[in-house]
């Protein structure tokens, strides 16, 4: 079999003939970056075969290469078939690093009402005059330390065969964990001793990219530890589709098992960062989106990506923590968020819990953006939503550039509007690679202001300066040249790149607007818009609006939620009444399927436009640019 | 016919198209397409606009030209000016539109032949021009510049400005007072986009005439009917950025699959038929002027319009 040494780790794994480098590379657990999930079409997956050859198509795949990068052997390493012994490089390009994680959630005071509890309790043997069982004796104590009523407890098989041992081995002293489920209380754990304050549950936000876990204690509510890392199922394919298709291809328990591995690295970590001990945490609250819920679930989740968009279940769902190999507390019971449909799921439903739009009379717009993206509108009494893909762009894809709040990523970036020249930031503060979202955002208000591109977003060539230019294919502004960038190149963005985001960004307001229409509301009526993810705290608000991604409204009424998901997650976890409400609010969200709405195109083409072609919509915005303008002679013919 | 609908508040603006003595230039007529309140036929006028114009279409190189007007009207296209002369004289139309097809040869260079068709179609007949430029970026600015120069204070309907080219032909106009064609591949938000952009470089609303696109009839024209309705109806509702008259061409008609294959005999009776009707039908949909290419369709045109908008001439006031 041929034996593959990757470097220049020189980390070195055998396969059979036949298999792919990505293959190789998964089996090696090297995590690379693979948006398309190894269709040949992202061309992230770029390594260079330094010794040995492959079977690799270079006409049809040549397209994502310079020809200096063909000639140092670089190739796709989800099209290159292995067939002998090789050495691949894998550049650090290539690789999934370390990504800027939002950890802070804004609080919102809720009551603390959790479902699970502990009792210690000093039980006097039996003997021939009091022979009560161990049971009996046990809940009796229980009840007598201020517990349930005896008769609401019982205790599970497992629990039973361990009980007498516990009992007599601890001298009659021991804990009790008690869990409220339909009809009582479970009893999930004996231990010896006064084991009281060892009780947490932990918060989950199961994402397509990234996993949160947040650890509570239980016993006063307070947060213990937290931690995220990537969902392992990147390695399956970046976007959702490509899970979907890679579980469609029998890989559904692969992926069931990555799900429940990437949560069990987030607990681990949290919770050794807390010194805690994972058998101590007694209840897991997961939100996530549908599919991801599904695939957590072992269910099938194929059906949702194809007409008529099936979910399998909506509801909020309980299980046990060890059926889906989510390592805690052996009698863990594990929350799952409900769903609105299958494209909004749990996470959405979470975001809203932790907004409190769903308790206030006021109007609130709501949005969540990833590669999807996810709109609410509405009050206690209602609420619209819709979902739609924005695309990577905003993400950093799709942009010659773009890149992941990675560092070396321009996340911050001023143009001046008289000089053209550029200044920016970059995560770490390190020399440029690239520019994430929030630069992007912060880049294209810039050019619209300074009338480097107009409002279709094509940049004005007649323009006479060092930084516009014509590229290779298109038009393209120089963000930072090769003398000053990390990657011995001149980092540009082109005019295809900003239509690109002009595309994300239309999707992102025309769904707005939609569900406003729909709704009959306007932006005067909104009285808060609030950003979930972490792409709402890094970005400028004022950016965001100059370009038209929300509607616009004054600054101080746009809100970040944080990691709305792990906030709502936490709030149902020590908040048991909380869970209640969210089948009741998952069932009264009206689901606007924007495929289906004839204004919706219109809506789009209006909004593909800096910032939408009616200005009425953004008087701001008019007023800025208008004054851009006075200061400008925007013809610009040479 | 019906009582006039509510008043929509909204007014198509006007655009001045040609220049008399009076008006600075050299035309014998000048037309201010615009001023409706209404759609078509619903008023109890006919229409309180002006009757739709008939723009005669010719070009300055015949090998780009359709086969069937070309061997219609034999050796005249060979004579750009003469055929301007007979668009008029002879056809009747209200305006000539003329394709500088010439630059399209690969590697155009020689501008200063611009100019002279300019000037000789411009002797050649005295009605107001639409004048169609070149169709590659490299060339634009310099063709456009040529064409306003030699058209200066004719008020010439310049075209064609599109969402990714629109800087030149736009500067052009704006240095010789001259109009822009702004076609949109049939759709409201994206004409309303160029207008906007068209408006944002300094060019004035009554200095802009919308093609909405139109499809032949038959092969789309469904579309742009619908279209141009919208676009006429967020119009008078208010939208200032759609509230330009429209022009539109007909002459996908004479490529369509009916007319090329039809035989030599009735040939040329299929082209104007088709012409015609998709001409009229734009006509309806509220294009102020429409363009053909067949000498036939003309007078066609000229008596439906004449009828059909009850007895008004173009011109008159």
């Amino acid at each position: 079999m041929p034996t593959i040494t990757f470097l220049p780790s020189y980390r070195k794994i055998t396969v059979d003939p036949g298999n792919t480098i990505l293959d190789a590379i998964q089996r090696a657990q090297i995590q690379m970056n693979v948006v398309c999930g190894g269709q040949g079409k992202c061309g992230k997956c770029i390594v260079f075969i330094k010794g040995g050859t492959v079977e690799f198509d270079r006409e049809k795949f040549g397209k994502f290469f310079t020809a200096d990068e063909l000639g140092q052997g670089a190739c796709l390493a989800c099209q290159a078939v292995v067939r002998d012994d090789l050495h691949v490089m894998i550049p650090e390009s290539s690789l999934i690093q370390q990504q800027k994680i939002l950890m802070e959630s804004l609080g919102i005071e809720t009551a603390f009402q959790p479902s699970v509890w502990k009792y210690y309790v000093v039980l006097s043997p039996p003997t021939l005059e009091d022979p009560s069982p161990d049971l009996t004796r046990l809940v009796w104590g229980v009840q007598k330390q201020g517990g349930p009523l005896a008769e609401k407890m019982y205790a599970p098989l497992d629990v039973l065969r361990g009980m007498p041992r516990v009992l007599r081995d601890s001298g009659w002293r021991v804990t009790a964990t008690l869990a409220l489920v339909p009809g009582g209380y479970r009893i999930i754990d004996l231990e010896k001793g006064d084991t009281r304050p060892g009780l947490y549950g932990v918060a989950i936000d199961l994402g397509t990219t990234t996993v949160v876990a947040s650890i509570r204690s239980l016993v006063d509510g307070h947060v213990v530890g937290i931690a995220s890392n990537y969902n392992r199922q990147i390695s399956c394919g970046e976007d959702i589709l490509s899970r979907v298709n890679f579980a469609r291809k029998n890989g559904l328990p692969k992926l069931q098992a990555l799900a429940a591995e990437s949560i069990n690295l987030a607990i681990t970590s949290a919770a050794n960062g807390a010194g805690i001990d994972l058998e101590d945490i007694y209840e897991v609250v997961v939100a996530g989106n549908t599919i991801m819920t599904h695939i957590l679930l072992g269910i099938d989740p194929a059906y949702m990506i194809e007409e008529p968009y099936v979910p399998v279940v909506r509801r909020y769902l309980t299980t046990s923590a060890p059926r889906l190999g989510i390592e805690v507390a052996k009698n863990a019971s594990v929350f799952l968020f409900p769903a609105v449909s299958d494209f909004i799921g749990g996470d959405i439903i979470a975001d809203i819990l932790a907004s409190g739009m769903g308790e206030r009379d006021e109007i609130s717009l709501l949005v969540d953006i990833g590669t999807n993206f996810e709109v609410v509108l509405g009050n206690r009494d209602w609420m619209f939503s819709c979902a739609g893909a924005a695309g990577p762009a905003l993400e950093g894809g799709e942009v010659l550039f773009g890149m992941r709040a990675n560092p070396g990523a321009i996340e911050r970036i001023t143009i001046d509007p008289v000089t053209l020249e550029s200044e920016f930031q970059t995560i770490n503060s390190i020399k440029p690679v690239g520019i994430c979202g929030s630069g992007l955002i912060d880049l294209l208000a810039d050019l619209l202001r300074a009338c480097v591109v107009d409002r279709t977003g094509r940049i004005n060539t007649g323009i006479v300066h060092p930084r516009i230019r014509q590229g290779t294919h298109y038009p393209e502004y120089v963000i930072a040249w090769k003398s000053e960038s990390g990657n011995n190149k001149d980092i540009v963005i082109t005019e295809n790149d900003i239509k690109n985001l002009i595309m994300s960004k239309a999707s992102v307001l025309a769904a707005c607007i939609t569900l406003m229409k729909e709704a009959g509301i306007t932006r005067t009526e909104l009285s808060t818009i609030y950003f979930s993810g972490a792409f709402g705290n890094y970005i400028h608000k004022e950016n965001a609006i100059m370009i038209g991604l929300i509607p616009e409204v004054p600054i101080e009424q746009i809100k970040n939620i944080g990691n709305g998901a792990v906030e709502g997650a936490n709030m149902a976890l020590i908040n048991r009444k909380k869970r209640k409400t969210l089948d009741e609010i998952a069932k009264n969200i009206a689901y606007i399927e924007l495929n289906a709405e004839p204004s919706f195109m219109d809506e789009y083409t209006g909004s593909s436009f800096l910032p939408h072609t009616d200005l009425s919509l953004f008087p701001g915005v008019q007023k800025m640019l208008d004054e851009c303008r006075l200061k400008k002679s925007p013809l610009g013919v040479p | 016919m019906a009582e006039k609908s509510p008043d929509m508040g909204g007014k198509i603006g006007y655009v001045l198209l040609g220049a008399t003595k009076a008006e600075g230039g050299t035309r014998s007529v000048s037309y201010h397409p615009g001023g409706e309140t209404d759609l078509p036929f619903t008023g109890m006028k006919a229409w309180e606009g002006s009757v739709p114009l008939v723009a005669f279409e010719i070009c300055d190189d015949p090998g780009y030209w359709s086969p069937i007007v070309t061997s219609y009207t034999g050796d005249l296209v060979s004579d750009t000016p003469e055929w301007a002369r007979t668009a008029e004289k002879q056809y009747g139309a209200d305006l000539v539109r003329l394709y500088l097809t010439s630059t399209k040869r690969r590697g155009f260079d020689d501008f200063p032949s611009i100019t002279k068709v300019m000037e000789g179609v411009l002797s050649g007949t005295g009605l107001p021009l639409v004048v169609e430029g070149s169709n590659e970026p490299a060339i634009d600015s310099e063709v456009f510049q040529r064409c306003g120069e030699a058209g200066q204070g004719e008020r010439l309907l310049l075209g064609t400005a599109e969402a990714g080219r629109y800087r030149s032909v736009a500067a052009a106009a704006m240095a010789y007072n001259h109009s822009v064609v702004a076609q949109s591949p049939i759709d409201i938000n994206l004409a309303k986009q160029l207008n906007i952009l068209l408006r944002e470089i300094g060019l004035k609303a009554d200095h802009m005439m919308i093609d909405p696109y139109t499809g032949s009839l038959g092969y789309g024209f469904e579309y742009s009917y619908s279209v141009m309705e919208r676009i006429r109806y967020a119009a008078l509702k208010g939208d200032t950025d759609l509230a330009m008259p429209m022009i539109t061409s007909a002459t996908d008609s004479l490529s369509v699959k009916e007319v090329r294959d039809a035989g030599p005999a009735v040939r040329d009776d299929i082209a104007v038929a088709w012409e015609f009707y998709a001409a009229l039908s734009s006509a309806v949909a509220g294009s102020s002027i429409v363009c053909v290419r067949h000498p036939k369709t003309v007078p066609l045109l000229k008596q439906a319009f004449r009828e059909l908008w009850a007895g008004k001439m173009p011109g008159e006031a």
